[in-house]
Order: structure tokens, then C-alpha cells, then sequence
């Protein structure tokens, strides 16, 4: 009887010990608390205006995220990513001209392609000549920013009217009813997610997806297995440089202007959000949704902080401070869980 | 004898190889200046000489923070050295006002300030196994914050002690001062890093982890160490700048953390730890100096330099780091 009991008891325990150390759960379960407690917080949260004004403010991080995820993943990291995302915002307001609406199309494409070679070279750097990712794209993050700075020297640029169908549809001139009325319900910048995630769904079912998260895991492996590593880690960067062109079209339908430092705070907190998401740093580990899961958290943390009436000049150290605590957390979070893990199974 | 011949021929060639990358270092500056004298009239003077080295002085200190926390392995590398030269500067400023009596507690605040900033990085990234790179980007934005926190709705005041001053920005003769500095402590960083157990266990981790460590080093404390070290002659940097520029503003060092990491990597500091010559480091500061020196003589400024720094690194890693797989 007693030895019943005592099994029973044990089963309770590595149960809800399992339930604590999955990190899947304990990252929905920390987002739930988030949510919860902005929801407290924000005045009107659940009103229409607000919750599209929260999905626009959390749009650039989530897709950064996403595209950064599937770089880690395949065993890289990419510190370019906020230097891009200016660039491709300075090439897209060059190319454009006020009044002139099919040259929206021009920027679209020449943008397009600008985006792809980011992706490519900072494939090349990681892929085929295996350079350390994190310096090689430390130094392409410096040609993005000088090539952005010969662009546009200081934030500005000319858009075309249509290009605000990107952040608020009611705002294009001209545009139908219908568009209106849709972009109403639901906000561009939750399309430019969703098509993010079909992007990342379609690729996670085909051969390129499985071979990301080989490469990530074990490159060496991979490669005697027969993968073309190389590339594979290209097709990452370029999969990345996607989400960071989709990022540029929400932030110029927003800001209408062009700046060659705007994205550069966002690299870190992509990277960090990444990592809270449960995207291992060392690659192949981790899911490219729950990255996305990891981006909404450090959204919610930074709405928080800001209805703590904290002066401004506090946010850049808060920004830091909670990268900081995100990573170190997780990193301490997965040590012990891996620990706990072979505890019980000792027992 | 045709033993030792051998020895010697071979001893000529690691001679050689030890000095590869420094010869290629040099004649990349030589390289710079036949340019500029070429394009630009006026770009080869001892005074144009002298300047550029001076201002190459600040990159090559920089640039010995970057190769101990480099040479140590781990794939280190400091992000945030120049937030914490600027931090120092600012708060020593108003301590300081100008008067030689209150240098010593400046270095004093300056040495706390550097080893906290180094603890903090060094035992996130060594104790922690997080990447040098993310954290030391983050803490750059931590130590930014804590500058804008202190500078909220107040001037930064007070000037540079005298003395600083006249070792960071005077000259003797044409000499600046500053070359001094670097002359003083090029051999120190030399013998320490190459006479001493602290060197020797530091290139040690760097070379093979798992042997140093086999061998009864504690590579986790020697890495957090390098970054101490980092971190305290960063702050230490920071009293030089304000002595150089006469007052604290807020992105005083920001601009130096590329050029330092681009100078240690051209100097031929190995990325994955455990090579490195000091003087090669320098020679890459020139170097970079030359280079933003030319860019600006062309009249391309900042987006140049950027374009510059960047295609150069990105150059120099393929030629230097690039580990290609044979097919």
C-alpha cells in the first residue's frame, strides 16, 4: 500500500516536473501571463482600435524574428538584420517618386532583389567560406549601413500613395470599398505575418526545411551524409532576407520615409526574441512559431514597461537590460530543465 | 650539420610565417598612401603621417582590448568597449573639473566602472555559455541607457584634468603624445602576454580548449579575466579620449568598436583564439586610419568609411578566417 502511494506520488511529481520543464508549455504559459497582464494594464484592449495598434507596433519584431529563427536554425546568426532592414527602406524610397504610382512597382521589384543579394552574400560568408557568422555578417552589417548612408544620407524619401495599403489600407486614395472595409477587420500588418508563416510552413514541408535543421544540428554529419551545406545556409539567409523585406514594406507603408538607422535597435531584440522563443543559439534546435511565441513575449514585456510610466530616457537601458535577462534566463532555464531531465531518469 | 641546417631553414620560416601577416599589414598601409598620394595631391607628409598615427593610437588601444578577449577563444569578441570608455568619460568629467588633484580618484572611478562592465561580460559569456558578441551588444545598449539615464535633463559638465591633457592631446615637438603612451605599453602587453602564466594560459585556452583545460587551466576564469582586462582598459581609454577631446559628449566611443575589431583582425589576430601579435593590431589601426583618412580626402564621408571598413573586414576574413571545404 504505502509502496503504491509513494509511486503514485513520484508520477504526480515528474509530472507536473515535466509539465514545468517543457519549455513549449512554460513559454505559453508566460505569454498567457503577459498578455493578461497588458490586458489589465491597456486601457480598451480588447476595442478593435487598440488591438490593431498593439499588432502594428509588435509586426516588425515578430517577422525579424521569424527570419532570424530560421537563420539560427540552420547554424548562423545574423547581426545584419537591422542594417538590411534600413537599407532595403532607403533603396525603396529612392526608387519611388511621389505621384508616379507605377514606380511603386519599380521600388517592389529592385527592392526585391537588393534583399535577395543581402541573403546571398551573407550566405556566401557562412555557407561556402565558412567564416564565423557572427563576424562575417558584423562586417556586411557595416556595407548595409554605408550603402544605406549613400542612399540617404538623413531619414526621408518619397513614397507612392498606394504604399500605405502596407500599414492602413483606409488611407490609399482610390482604393475600393471593399479593400477598405477588409483592411478594417484585419490590419495589413497581420497579412504580412501570415503570409511570413505560409512562407515558413511551405518550406518547413519540403526538403530544404528538414535539411535547415540537419545543417543546424551537425553540419559535419550533414555533409557526409551527402547535403549541400553550403547552400542550405544559404537558402536560410535568403529565406531571412524575405522576412526582412516584408518588415521594409510594413515600416515605409508606416513611416513613409526612409532612415538608414532605424533598424538597427531591432537586430539584438530579434535575436533575443528568438532565443526566448526557444531557438537554441548553438542551431537546429527550436521552432520557428515559437520564435514568433518569443517575439509576442518580449512585445508584451516592452508594453508593460512602457505603461510603467518609465521616462524615456530609462528605455534603451530597460532594452538591454531585458535582452540580457531573456537570454541569460532561457540559457539557465534550459541548463536546469536538461538537468532535472536526467535527474529523474537516473531515479 | 646538414641537421641544423635544416633547423635553421625551418626556423627562417616560421620566422617568416609569424611575420606574414604583419608584412601584409604593412605593405597595405604603403599601399594606402601611394593611392592617396596618387588621387589626392598633398596625402604623403610627415604631418599627415604623424596625425593619422595619432588617431590610429585610440583604434590600436581599442584594438588590445579586442585581441585579449580575442586570443582567449570562445569566439570572443567586445562589442561593448566603447560604450564603456564613453560612460567613463562622462562620469569622470564632473569629478575631474579640470583640476590634477582629483585624476586619482578618476582612475580610481575608472577602474571600478571598467571591471564591473568586464565581470558582467565575462561571466555571462564564460560561466553562462552565452555568445560574446550578443552580450556584449547588449550590455553596448545597457551602458548606453545608463549614459542617457545620467545625462537626462542635465548638461554633461567639467573638463579633462590637465594632465590628461597633455598626454592624450599635446605634442612634443611633432611627437604626439599619445605615441608615447602606445610605446610604453606595446612591449608591457607584449612580455605580459607572451612571459607571463596569465599569457600563456590565455593563448592556451584559446589554442585548444579541451588541452588547456586537461592540463589544469581554468579556461572559464581566464576568459571572464580577458574580459575584465577588456573592460578596465576600455574605461581607462575613456579618460585618454576626454583628455584628447577636451570634453565628455555621449557617443564619444562609439565610433572606435568597428575600427578596433577590423584593426585586430587585419593585424592578424586570429578570430578563433590563440594567435596574435600586439604589433600587428597597431599596424591595422594605422591601416584603418589611412583608409577613413583617404575616403574622407575623396569627400565619400561617413557612408565611405562605413562601405570601406565593412568590404575590407569582409575581404580580409575571406582571405584570413575563410575555412572552405575542399570538394
Amino acid at each position: 500500500m504505502e509502496r503504491v502511494n509513494k509511486t503514485n506520488k513520484t508520477a504526480r511529481d515528474s509530472f507536473f516536473r515535466n509539465l514545468l520543464f517543457n519549455p513549449d508549455f512554460s513559454r505559453l504559459f508566460i505569454l498567457i501571463v503577459m498578455f493578461a497582464i497588458t490586458a489589465v494594464l491597456q486601457r480598451n484592449f480588447f476595442a478593435t482600435k487598440s488591438i490593431v495598434r498593439n499588432i502594428n507596433s509588435f509586426t516588425p519584431l515578430i517577422l525579424l524574428t521569424m527570419g532570424q529563427a530560421v537563420v539560427i536554425l540552420s547554424g548562423g546568426l545574423d547581426l545584419s538584420v537591422g542594417p538590411a532592414l534600413s537599407l532595403l527602406t532607403c533603396v525603396l524610397t529612392s526608387v519611388m517618386k511621389v505621384g508616379s504610382p507605377v514606380t511603386g512597382l519599380y521600388a517592389l521589384v529592385v527592392t526585391f532583389a537588393v534583399a535577395m543579394m543581402i541573403g546571398v552574400i551573407n550566405g556566401i560568408g557562412i555557407g561556402y567560406l565558412r567564416i564565423p557568422p557572427v563576424i562575417v555578417t558584423f562586417a556586411t552589417s557595416f556595407i548595409w549601413l554605408g550603402i544605406a548612408l549613400f542612399l540617404r544620407p538623413t531619414p526621408g524619401g518619397e513614397t507612392v500613395d498606394w504604399f500605405q495599403a502596407f500599414y492602413k489600407i483606409r488611407a490609399v486614395e482610390g482604393a475600393p470599398q471593399f479593400f477598405k472595409a477588409f483592411g478594417e477587420v484585419i490590419p495589413p500588418a497581420l497579412i504580412l505575418v501570415l503570409i511570413g508563416c505560409v512562407l515558413w510552413y511551405i518550406i518547413s514541408k519540403t526538403r530544404t526545411g528538414r535539411y535547415i535543421y540537419a545543417v543546424g544540428s551537425n553540419n559535419d554529419s550533414a555533409y557526409e551524409t551527402g547535403i549541400d551545406t553550403a547552400r542550405v545556409q544559404m537558402q536560410a539567409c535568403m529565406i531571412n532576407s524575405v522576412f526582412i523585406f516584408l518588415t521594409a514594406l510594413f515600416f515605409v507603408g508606416q513611416n513613409r520615409s526612409g532612415d538608414a538607422r532605424m533598424g538597427d535597435p531591432l537586430t539584438l531584440k530579434a535575436i533575443a526574441a528568438a532565443v526566448v522563443g526557444g531557438i537554441a543559439l548553438t542551431g537546429g534546435r527550436g521552432s520557428v512559431y515559437f520564435a514568433l511565441v518569443g517575439a509576442l513575449i518580449l512585445s508584451f514585456v516592452s508594453k508593460i514597461i512602457f505603461f510603467a510610466n518609465i521616462p524615456n530616457a530609462y528605455q534603451t537601458l530597460f532594452g538591454g537590460v531585458i535582452v540580457i535577462v531573456a537570454i541569460a534566463g532561457s540559457q539557465l532555464y534550459t541548463l536546469s530543465g536538461r538537468r532535472a531531465v536526467e535527474e529523474s531518469k537516473l531515479t | 650539420m646538414s641537421i641544423v641546417m635544416s633547423i635553421r631553414g625551418s626556423a627562417a620560416n616560421k620566422i617568416f610565417d609569424r611575420y606574414k601577416k604583419l608584412i601584409i599589414a604593412f605593405l597595405l598601409i604603403i599601399f594606402l598612401f601611394v593611392l592617396g598620394e596618387i588621387t589626392v595631391s598633398n596625402f604623403l607628409s610627415i604631418g599627415q603621417i604623424l596625425l593619422t598615427v595619432k588617431l590610429a593610437s585610440f583604434i590600436a588601444l581599442f584594438g588590445l582590448c579586442q585581441m585579449v578577449v580575442i586570443a582567449g577563444g570562445g569566439s570572443g569578441l567586445d562589442l561593448s568597449v566603447g560604450y564603456a570608455a564613453t560612460m567613463t568619460a562622462v562620469f569622470t568629467a564632473s569629478i575631474m573639473d579640470g583640476q590634477n588633484a582629483n585624476l586619482w580618484l578618476a582612475v580610481l572611478v575608472a577602474l571600478g566602472l571598467g571591471i564591473a562592465v568586464g565581470l558582467a561580460n565575462g561571466v555571462l559569456t564564460a560561466y553562462f555559455k552565452l555568445p560574446p558578441l550578443v552580450v556584449t551588444l547588449a550590455m553596448a545598449n545597457i551602458l548606453q541607457g545608463v549614459i542617457n539615464v545620467y545625462t537626462a535633463g542635465r548638461n554633461i559638465t567639467g573638463r579633462p584634468s590637465p594632465v590628461l591633457k597633455i598626454i592624450a592631446a599635446k605634442s612634443t615637438g611633432i611627437f604626439p603624445n599619445i605615441l608615447f603612451i602606445l610605446l610604453i605599453v606595446t612591449p608591457i602587453v607584449m612580455i605580459i602576454l607572451s612571459r607571463t602564466k596569465w599569457g600563456l594560459k590565455l593563448f592556451g585556452s584559446g589554442t585548444n580548449e579541451t588541452a588547456a583545460h586537461l592540463s589544469g587551466v581554468n579556461v572559464k576564469l581566464v576568459r571572464c579575466t580577458a574580459f575584465v582586462v577588456s573592460g578596465v582598459l576600455a574605461s581607462l581609454i575613456g579618460l585618454l579620449l576626454i583628455g584628447n577631446m577636451g570634453i565628455a559628449f555621449k557617443d564619444m566611443g562609439s565610433n572606435y568598436v568597428m575600427p578596433s575589431i577590423a584593426a585586430a583582425v587585419v593585424g592578424g589576430v586570429s578570430l578563433t583564439g590563440g594567435d596574435g601579435n600586439y604589433l600587428g593590431v597597431i599596424l591595422g589601426a594605422i591601416f584603418l586610419q589611412t583608409l577613413t583618412n583617404l575616403l574622407v580626402a575623396l569627400g565619400w564621408g561617413d557612408a565611405g568609411k562605413w562601405t570601406g571598413f565593412g568590404i575590407v573586414l569582409f575581404i580580409l576574413l575571406i582571405v584570413y578566417v575563410s575555412n572552405r571545404r575542399s570538394r
